[in-house]
């Protein structure tokens, strides 16, 4: 913090500090404040999307949002598939990276194979999945049929709960990698002397799992969930190009109402009052999360 | 602009409003000048969502043709999508970044935006074509205000023929084309099975199911709006019509729950259900992808609710229209113009026969485009779609009777008759609450 | 016992891997069948007749070739734009005290929050203003407002790996801050920048809905909107096209990744791992 007893030095470090943060603020400025700006001033004005006209109505579209039931029931699909990916994609991510992190063969081919899915474009892994969901040619109606657990294909993407259990799963095979790569590359930092001392003490693979990996890698899996849990609340391509929301609604999530509000009903000033509302929600998490870890650094 | 809704739309109002959203009028003031500029490089855009490999040869074609003619002019064609073009062109009118020519999409697109004051008068073009060559009142639709077209019909099209297989038929001993939906669903039962399904009807939150439940009200004998446009769809017409496509659905295939056009169409084509709802795009698709049933495929009107009740084919009328904020007007018109062309239109309309039908009369009359292997080997289909595409209607239209419904796009866009089906067929919610909850749904979006 | 245990455990562990493959597997297997064989019921595990007709088409028919060009320059410049202006601004947030540095820091953090649809009508209105529409441009600008305060975030944790004692014994020998930036600094902090990039790179291949509203016309769309709207239409659904072109998409960024896989975790490791 500058304040009076700064040296002469200081102040010049200031000044540099200042001038290379300054492109970063700028372009802040310009491409995320004006338009968030912009954003916020729509939302209070019912305006036609193409004609952008529109009139001033205040507060009403968050009254009118507030009350309807398509804000909540989304908002809870939207809840429900993050919890639900993001876990599938905690547990498999730490779990593959156990795995990967003991000695196997040909474990870079490995890794790569499984870093795969968090690589390739979201349109490609719509694809991909959508060709193996596909009711009459698509090969996992094939082997369900084959393990004769049903004989009729199933439906993976357009009938509940089918729909929102596929998107939930094609959304964790996409996004687990990640979680892989994170932990892996902490796994690799826990110094051996730990385990070798938990060995000594006599403890089993999964007591050393919980007492000593666990532990370790707690602040990193803080880190990956905040993250993961962000990115997953406010995805749009992957549940878009799936299921595009359907059936009914079922697996429309926020994002994907003020997509249909802003362009399929072009009501652009709803739409921006639905995405205010959902980052209001979002900063509710943040600022839980930023207190987290200060109390953290704190301590 | 709007002739429906004074309240909403009057003239003082628009004026306010365009002050009140003097926030983004920075913004709005500085657009002007680029959107000029852009113009003056003498780049006509062409949008459509009709691309496939045969129709994008022939638009190179009738576009080569129109720069040859007129030097320092460029075409450029862009793709867009039946499902996507709502927010392309939101985004593209909301910035003044437009395309100069946008083709076939469907009629009621064109009134909506006309309403909303962002088409160019198409009077010009429809002058310059030649308006004795069209078919008698084929421009009707685009007139919304009186003596002023929004735009014109580039074809026309039979979207909700019943494709059948005859070999299919024999074999489970059905003599004749089903004409009630009694007979269809008896007919569907028998063909059923060994991994082949009865028909591909779209059970989905996309626009061919707007689009095909709208058909079947009609079929009914239902209506969504009366004809001074006030919503009709709690009937009991509406009410048999999803009874009658929920019994459907144990005929069709099971993700037919995500089934748009690509998928529906591909669906009869590649062998795997007994009958098919589409335009002619059967036809080329069939013979070339699929050949050994190219032989037993044929086309009637889809069956109705009773003999009582005349089928109703679902007409997208594809258009042509011209944004008001596209630039060298001029050149433009006279690029929209050339589209109807002779031989560019009948390449056009050859890409895919019996798919876009000529809107033309001069045009489907003349031996250059009739004579064509694919209309040749199905002259009997091609003129049935025609004349049922000529009787066609769309949500924009739904009779004679009725007067132009300028809030039609808006309402496919919207879903909620796509909602409808999904939460009676697939969710088992009660008919007689989903379509009020959706009769309401759509008088919300008329009084937008 | 041992080596018992150990064959278990490989063939497990490689059952899950080949799990996760699979649909890269069948990706490739069903881009390679021609046609007629798609359609098969039950579907053909290996392409009874191996074909190539879907490349050729996907690389002489269709512009699949210039998206993808449009793709290639517009994820590199987006990287190199992000990652210089990240790095400098994580530089000046970790490592220099001035007033509104928190609060700085505190605007990255909920820059992340934003979704992507709030900010597209004010942003093509931007671009339009600029003169910039339609433009490959307006992409990297527009991919600025999600992979800038990403990349500074993940610069940041990096930079804070770096040991401040470095910097000090630097200055103290006499260089300049930005001296000491270039030489010291820099060289550290390289695989974290490798890693940034290579994130960044992946979001803007990857991204989709402002390719989708932003850019209209084929000279700058890129590949995800553009094999979308190439390959998906009403007129026919053509797999092996699509999964042609999914492998195709797919395959520089396997390879790119093979060769810098051990920079990325072991970059990853160091950025999320504090000081």
């Amino acid at each position: 913090m500058a304040n009076a007893t700064q040296s002469p030095l200081e102040r010049n470090y200031a000044r540099l500090g200042i001038l290379l943060i300054g492109p970063t603020v700028l372009v802040f400025c310009a491409v995320i404040v004006y338009p968030l700006v912009s954003a916020i001033y729509l939302s209070l004005f019912s305006i036609y999307t193409p004609t952008l006209e529109g009139e001033w109505v205040g507060l009403s579209n968050y009254r009118e949002l507030l009350a309807k039931g398509e804000f909540w029931s989304s908002l809870w699909t939207n809840i429900i598939w993050t919890v639900g990916t993001l876990t599938l994609q905690i547990v498999f991510g730490v779990g593959m990276a156990l795995v990967l992190h003991q000695n196997l063969i040909f474990r870079s081919l490995a890794r790569s194979l499984i870093l795969f899915p968090y690589f390739v474009s979201t349109v490609v892994a719509v694809l991909v999945w959508r060709w193996l969901f596909n009711d009459l040619y698509g090969i996992l109606n094939h082997f369900v049929m084959l393990s004769g657990a049903s004989d009729m294909p199933v439906d993976w993407l357009g009938s509940m709960p089918n729909a929102l259990l596929s998107v939930i799963l094609v959304g964790a095979w996409k996004y687990f990698p990640f979680v892989v790569i994170a932990t892996l590359a902490r796994l690799q930092t826990i110094p051996d002397h730990l385990y070798e001392a938990a060995k000594i003490d006599g403890a089993g693979p999964i007591a050393r799992f919980f007492d000593v990996t666990l532990p370790q890698l707690r602040d990193v899996l803080v880190v990956i969930i905040m993250l993961r849990a962000i990115w997953d609340f406010k995805e749009f391509d992957l549940i878009f190009l799936l299921t595009g929301g359907g059936p009914v609604t079922s697996t429309q999530t926020l994002p994907l109402l003020v997509y249909k509000e802003a362009f399929a009903l072009n009501q652009m000033g709803m739409a921006s009052a639905y995405a205010v509302v959902m980052m209001a929600i979002m900063l509710v998490f943040m600022i839980l999360y930023i207190r987290r870890t200060r109390e953290e650094e704190d301590r | 602009m709007a002739i429906n809704d004074p309240k909403t739309r009057g003239k003082a109002g628009g004026v306010s409003r365009r002050t009140a959203i003097g926030g983004m009028a920075a913004a709005g003031a500085a657009l002007a000048a680029p959107a000029r500029v852009w113009a003056q490089d003498a780049t006509i855009r062409w949008w459509s969502p009709q691309a496939s490999p045969g129709q994008l040869s022939a638009y190179q074609t009738q576009i080569d043709l129109f720069e040859a003619a007129n030097p320092g002019t460029k075409v450029v064609f862009e793709k867009t999508s039946d499902e996507g073009y709502q927010p392309q062109l939101a985004a593209a009118f909301a910035s003044g970044e437009v395309p100069n020519v946008v083709t076939h999409l469907p009629s009621f697109a064109v009134s909506d935006y006309w309403a909303n004051g962002l088409l160019e008068s198409f009077n010009e073009v429809i002058e310059a074509v030649g308006p004795e060559k069209y078919y008698r009142g084929a421009n009707d639709i685009y007139e919304i205000d009186a003596g002023v077209y929004a735009g014109s019909g580039i074809g026309n099209s039979a979207a909700n023929m019943l494709w059948v297989r005859k070999d299919l038929m024999e074999q489970a001993g059905i003599d004749a084309i089903p004409e009630t939906w009694d007979e269809l669903r008896a007919a569907l039962q028998k063909m059923q099975g060994g991994g082949i399904y009865g028909a591909p009807l779209p059970y989905a939150k996309n626009s061919m199911t707007t689009l095909t439940i709208i058909g079947f009200i009609h079929l009914a004998g239902g209506q969504i709006f009366t004809p001074d446009l006030q919503v009709a769809l709690d009937s009991d017409e509406t009410r048999n019509a999803l009874e009658f496509y929920k019994a459907m659905r144990e005929l069709c295939p099971p993700g037919a729950t995500n089934y748009s056009w690509g998928e529906s169409l591909t669906a009869f084509v590649s062998g795997a259900t007994a009958t098919g709802i589409y335009t002619g795009r059967v036809l080329i698709n069939v013979n070339d992808q699929n050949p050994p049933i190219a032989d037993h495929v044929t086309c009637a009107t889809y069956p109705t609710i009773s003999k009582d009740v005349p089928s109703w084919t679902f007409n997208d009328f594809p258009s042509v229209f011209i944004p008001k904020a596209a630039g060298d007007m001029e050149m433009t018109k006279k690029f929209a113009a050339s589209l109807y062309d002779g031989a560019g239109y009948i390449e056009q309309l050859h890409a895919a026969p019996g798919h876009v039908l000529p809107v033309l009369q001069t045009v489907a009359e003349d031996p250059a485009y009739l004579n064509n292997p694919i209309i040749e080997k199905y002259t009997a289909e091609v003129e049935l779609m025609a004349a049922s595409a000529a009787a066609g209607h769309n949500l924009g239209w739904e009779s004679p009777e009725h007067k132009p419904n300028v809030k039609a796009g808006a309402i496919v866009g919207s879903g909620v008759l796509a909602e409808m089906v999904q939460r009676i067929v697939l969710n088992d919610e009660d008919a007689t609450q989903v379509i009020g909850e959706t009769a309401k749904a759509i008088e919300d979006i008329m009084k937008a | 016992m041992r080596i018992i245990r150990r064959v278990l455990f490989n063939l497990f562990a490689w059952a899950l891997v080949l799990a996760v493959a699979f649909p890269l597997f069948w990706m490739v297997v069903t881009s390679l069948k021609p046609g007629f064989e798609l359609f098969r019921r039950p579907p053909t595990m290996l392409p009874e007749t191996v074909t190539f007709e879907h490349y050729w088409r996907l690389l002489t028919e269709t512009p699949f070739l210039r998206y993808f060009a449009n793709s290639v320059i517009l994820a590199t410049t987006t990287t190199l734009v992000v990652v210089t202006i990240g790095t400098l601004g994580a530089y000046s947030l970790v490592r220099f005290r001035y007033r509104g540095r928190e609060s700085l820091a505190f605007l990255v953090l909920f820059t992340y929050l934003l979704p992507s649809v709030v900010l597209i009508i004010p942003l093509y209105l931007l671009m339009v203003k600029l003169g910039l529409a339609n433009t490959i441009f307006s992409l990297v600008i527009a991919y600025t407002t999600f992979a800038l305060p990403y990349a500074l975030w993940l610069l940041r944790s990096f930079m804070a790996g770096v040991p401040e004692d470095l910097e000090s014994a630097a200055l103290v020998d006499g260089a300049s801050r930005m001296e000491a930036f270039w030489d010291v600094i820099l060289p550290q902090l390289l695989p974290g920048i490798i890693s940034t990039a290579l994130f960044t790179f992946i979001l803007a291949w990857n991204e989709y809905l402002y390719a989708l509203v932003l850019v209209n016309s084929d000279s700058a769309r890129p590949l995800t909107t553009g094999v979308m709207t190439m390959l998906i239409s009403a007129f026919n659904i053509e797999w092996s096209l699509l999964m042609a072109a999914s492998v195709m998409m797919s395959l520089p960024l396997i390879v790119v990744f093979a060769f810098l896989q051990s920079y990325l975790t072991r970059g990853f490791g160091a950025g999320a791992v504090k000081g």
